[in-house]
C-alpha cells in the first residue's frame, strides 16, 4: 500500500512541470530557483544549516548537483509535544501562527497544541484528511483516525511494548575487566536512563532525555514547495522508531500529515515527513502578513528621506521608465510600487521554518530567533 | 590541584551508516571480515537553553558516522566539523562478535597511534577510533561497541586554578581573529597551536610546534583543539591524545601548558561571552624519559547502561517492508 502510494507520488512529480514563474506571494509555491536562493540565505544567516548532495542516482536535475537539499544535525529536542501541558493559557501562548483576522477557527491551521476546543474535532478538520490523496478512495474519517489511533503510541499509553528496541537483545557481554579504572575520565553527570515509551507521561519534564533529529528540506515538484523530513535519535542516540518520533509531533499533525516514508534523496532511507499538500497555502497566509509588516516598514523607512531630498525624489520617479523594458511585470504602476519591494523570497525558508516549529514545538528548528 | 577530567566521547550513527553497510555487506564485503577505514567526524561541543526552564543543557560529546563514513576519499566533513577515522571490523556471526579478543584489537589500534606520534609526528590519527559491528540482516539489528584509544596520563595532569571562560584570558578582538584564521585554513583543523603576539594572535598546526613556538616566550604559547565537549569543567575526550602527543616529542617545554578549548564555531554576538574554555595543566613527575614507551590507553565506550558492553541499534521499524506497511496510513 504505502509502496504504490509512494511510487505513484513518485512518477506524479516526475510529470509535473518545473515551476519557471515566482508565484511566492501569490500562491506560496516557489520555484526550484527560488528554492535554492532562499537555501542560500538560510545557510548563510544560519550555518547550522547546510546543503548536501544527496544519493547520486537520485539527483534531481532541476537543482544544482551540490545543493539538492538543506540538513541540519543534531537539534536538540528536549520534550515531547505530547507532554506538553493543556492549560488554556499555555494554548493560547503557544498559538504561533494565527492568520485569519475574522478569528474563523477552521483556518488555525498551526496550532501547537492538540486543540481542546469542541470545533477542532474530526468532522470540522475533515477537509483536511480529504486532501491527502489516499489510494483506499473515500473512506470513513472515523475509521482512519480509529485505526491510527491504535498505532499512535502517544495516546495509547502503554502499547509500545513491541515497538521499543528489546535492548534485552544485547548480547550478555559485558567486559568490565576490559579497561581498569581511569581517574580522568568524566564521568557521566547524570546516567541517561533508558526511558521507554509508556514512560513518557511519567518522566514528562525530565531533563535528561535529550532526544536529537536530523532535519532535512527538500524541494517537492509537485506540490512545489520545501518539505521537512526528520529522523531522530533516543537520549542514547539510538534511532527513533516511528510511534516515537510521533510524540514529539503536534498531536494535530501526527495523525494526520505526518508519516513515514522512502527519503527522496537516498536509495532505502526511511524518514518521517510533514506531508506538504498544504504548505502552500500556509505559506500564501503567513507571507501576505509579513509582507505587509515589512511594507509598511519599507514605507515608513522611506516617507521622511523622499521629504527631505526632493531631488531623490525626482529621480527615483523616473525609475519606472527606465525599467519598463526590462520587463518587470506589474509592478510598474508607480514610483511607490517599484521602490517597495515587500517581503523577498530569500526570507521564504525562514518564515518557512517558522511554520515547521509549530508542527514540531519541542525540536528547537527554528534557530532563526533574530527575525 | 584537582585531576583533570575528559568528557568521553559519544558515539551517533546515523541510520544511512546502517543502510550504507547492509548494501556493503551484501554487494562487496561478503563473508570477509577484514578491517576496513571508516570515517566521521565531530564538531565544537553546544549547548541549548530550554525555554522553560532557562538552563543551558549541554549536549554530548558526540562522534559523527553517517553514510559517507566508508568513502574514504570522497568523505567530505560536514561544515564546521573536523575530521576522525577509525578502524571498522564486521564480524559475520554474534558468536565471533562475543568471541572478538577485544583486547589485542585495542593494543592494536593504541599502538598505531602511538607510532604514529613518534614516527611520524603527525595529529591525524590522535582521535583514530575502533568500531567492531555484528549485522543482522534479517532482522534489521546492528550490535556495535565503539572504542576510543586515550593515552593515560601517568601522574595525571592536573589543573592550576580553575577553567574559565576563554574571554578571560583572551580579548574578544583576539578569539574574532582566532576563529577568522580557524576558518581560513585549507582542511579544518583539529589541534592548532595559539601565539600571543603583544595584541594580534597567529595560530598554526601543532606538527610546527618547535617553529612556531620558538623565541615564544610560555606565557604566550597556548594549545588548542577543536572541543566536542560542552561541559564547562571537562574538556573533551581529544585533548588526551594531544597532550599525550606533547609530552612525548617535547617533554621539556610542557610540563605546563595553557589549553584553549575552542567551542565557538560561529563567532559570538556583541556583548555575549564566547563559549571556549581556558585552564592551565600541569604535570607532576619529572618522567620525560618515560616517553619511549607507549603509555596504557582507555576508551571503550560504554553502552546505555553505564556498563562496558555493546550497544545495539533496532532498524527494524524503520527498514523492515512489513513493518513500514503496518504503519501506512
Amino acid at each position: 500500500m504505502q509502496a504504490i502510494q509512494s511510487h505513484l507520488f513518485a512518477v506524479r512529480e516526475y510529470l509535473s512541470p518545473v515551476l519557471k514563474e515566482s508565484k511566492f506571494k501569490e500562491h506560496g509555491r516557489i520555484t526550484p530557483e527560488e528554492f535554492v536562493a532562499a537555501g542560500d540565505f538560510l545557510v548563510y544567516k544560519f550555518p547550522v544549516w547546510t546543503w548536501e548532495k544527496g544519493d547520486a542516482s537520485k539527483s534531481r536535475d532541476f537543482l544544482p548537483a551540490d545543493k539538492q537539499y538543506l540538513v541540519t544535525r543534531g537539534v536538540p529536542c528536549l520534550r515531547r509535544a505530547t507532554s506538553l501541558a493543556y492549560t488554556d493559557a499555555d494554548e493560547d501562548a503557544e498559538r504561533l501562527l494565527n492568520f485569519t483576522d475574522s478569528g474563523a477557527e477552521g483556518d488555525e491551521w498551526v496550532e501547537t497544541h492538540a486543540g481542546r476546543k469542541p470545533n477542532m474535532d474530526s468532522a470540522q478538520n475533515a477537509g483536511v484528511i480529504d486532501d491527502i490523496p489516499d489510494l483506499d478512495g473515500p473512506q470513513d474519517d472515523d475509521d482512519v483516525a480509529a485505526r491510527i489511533g491504535g498505532l499512535s503510541l502517544a495516546s495509547s499509553g502503554g502499547a509500545g511494548t513491541t515497538e521499543t528496541p528489546d535492548l534485552d537483545d544485547i548480547p550478555d557481554m559485558e567486559e568490565e575487566d576490559l579497561e581498569a579504572g581511569d581517574e580522568a575520565t568524566a564521568a557521566p553527570k547524570t546516567t541517561p536512563a533508558v526511558i521507554d515509551a509508556s514512560q513518557v507521561e511519567v518522566a514528562k519534564g525530565n531533563l535528561l532525555q535529550v532526544r536529537t533529529y536530523d532535519v532535512m528540506i527538500t524541494y517537492d515538484k509537485y506540490y512545489q514547495t520545501p518539505r521537512v523530513w526528520l529522523i531522530g535519535y533516543d537520549e542514547n542516540r539510538t534511532p527513533l522508531t516511528p510511534s516515537q518520533i510521533f510524540q514529539d509531533i503536534s498531536a494535530d499533525h501526527a495523525n494526520k500529515t505526518v508519516t513515514i516514508e522512502p527519503f527522496i534523496h537516498s536509495a532505502s532511507l526511511q524518514a518521517a515527513s510533514v506531508h506538504p499538500c498544504k504548505h502552500a497555502s500556509v505559506m500564501k497566509k503567513v507571507i501576505e502578513r509579513m509582507n505587509n509588516s515589512v511594507v509598511e516598514e519599507q514605507l515608513a523607512q522611506r516617507k521622511p528621506s523622499g521629504s527631505t531630498t526632493p531631488a531623490a525624489k525626482d529621480t527615483k520617479k523616473k525609475w519606472p521608465f527606465g525599467r519598463k523594458s526590462s520587463g518587470i511585470g506589474k509592478e510598474e504602476k508607480s514610483g511607490e510600487d517599484e521602490e517597495i519591494e515587500g517581503m523577498r523570497v530569500d526570507f521564504y525558508l525562514v518564515v518557512f521554518l517558522k511554520f515547521i516549529a509549530s508542527i514540531v514545538p519541542t525540536i528547537e528548528v527554528d534557530s532563526t530567533t533574530s527575525f | 590541584m584537582p585531576i583533570v577530567q575528559f568528557t568521553p566521547f559519544s558515539s551517533i550513527i546515523q541510520p544511512d551508516f546502517w543502510h550504507k553497510l547492509t548494501n556493503l555487506k551484501i554487494d562487496v564485503l561478503k563473508l570477509s571480515d577484514d578491517a576496513l577505514t571508516v570515517s566521521g567526524s565531530y564538531s565544537t561541543g553546544r549547548t541549548v537553553k530550554d525555554r522553560e526552564s532557562g538552563q543551558e543543557i549541554a549536549l554530548g560529546c558526540t562522534i559523527a558516522l553517517g553514510d559517507g563514513a566508508f568513502d574514504e576519499r570522497e568523505f567530505g566533513v560536514p561544515q564546521g566539523s573536523v575530521r576522525a577515522n577509525g578502524t571498522f571490523k564486521n564480524y559475520n556471526t554474534i558468536e565471533d562478535f562475543k568471541a572478538a579478543d577485544k583486547t589485542s584489537l585495542f593494543n592494536q589500534e593504541a599502538e598505531k597511534i602511538w607510532n604514529q606520534i613518534l614516527t611520524t609526528r603527525s595529529t591525524a590519527l590522535l582521535t583514530h577510533f575502533l568500531l567492531i559491528t555484528y549485522a543482522d540482516l534479517k532482522k534489521y539489528k546492528y550490535y556495535y561497541w565503539f572504542a576510543f584509544p586515550a593515552f593515560v596520563a601517568k601522574p595525571a595532569w592536573e589543573l592550576n586554578g580553575e577553567w574559565k571562560g576563554a574571554g578571560g584570558e583572551f580579548s574578544s578582538s583576539q578569539l574574532g581573529s582566532i576563529h577568522t584564521q580557524l576558518k581560513l585554513q585549507k582542511e579544518p583543523l583539529a589541534f592548532f597551536l595559539v601565539r600571543t603576539d603583544t595584541q594580534d594572535v597567529s595560530i598554526s598546526p601543532v606538527e610546527e610546534y618547535e617553529t612556531f613556538f620558538a623565541n615564544t616566550p610560555s606565557s604566550a604559547q597556548t594549545i588548542a583543539f577543536v572541543d566536542p565537549s560542552a561541559a564547562p569543567d571537562s574538556p573533551g575526550w581529544p585533548l588526551r591524545n594531544l597532550l599525550a602527543y606533547l609530552r612525548a616529542l617535547y617533554p621539556a617545554t610542557t610540563s605546563t601548558v595553557r589549553v584553549l578549548c575552542w567551542r565557538d564555531e560561529h563567532p559570538v554576538v556583541e556583548g555575549l561571552e564566547w563559549r571556549s574554555r581556558f585552564g592551565v595543566l600541569e604535570v607532576g613527575g619529572a618522567e620525560a624519559a618515560a616517553a619511549v614507551t607507549r603509555p596504557q590507553a582507555v576508551g571503550w565506550e560504554k553502552n546505555p547502561q553505564g556498563k562496558l558492553g555493546p550497544r545495539a541499534a533496532d532498524l527494524a521499524p524503520m527498514m523492515d517492508p512489513k513493518r513500514l506497511a503496518e504503519q501506512a496510513v
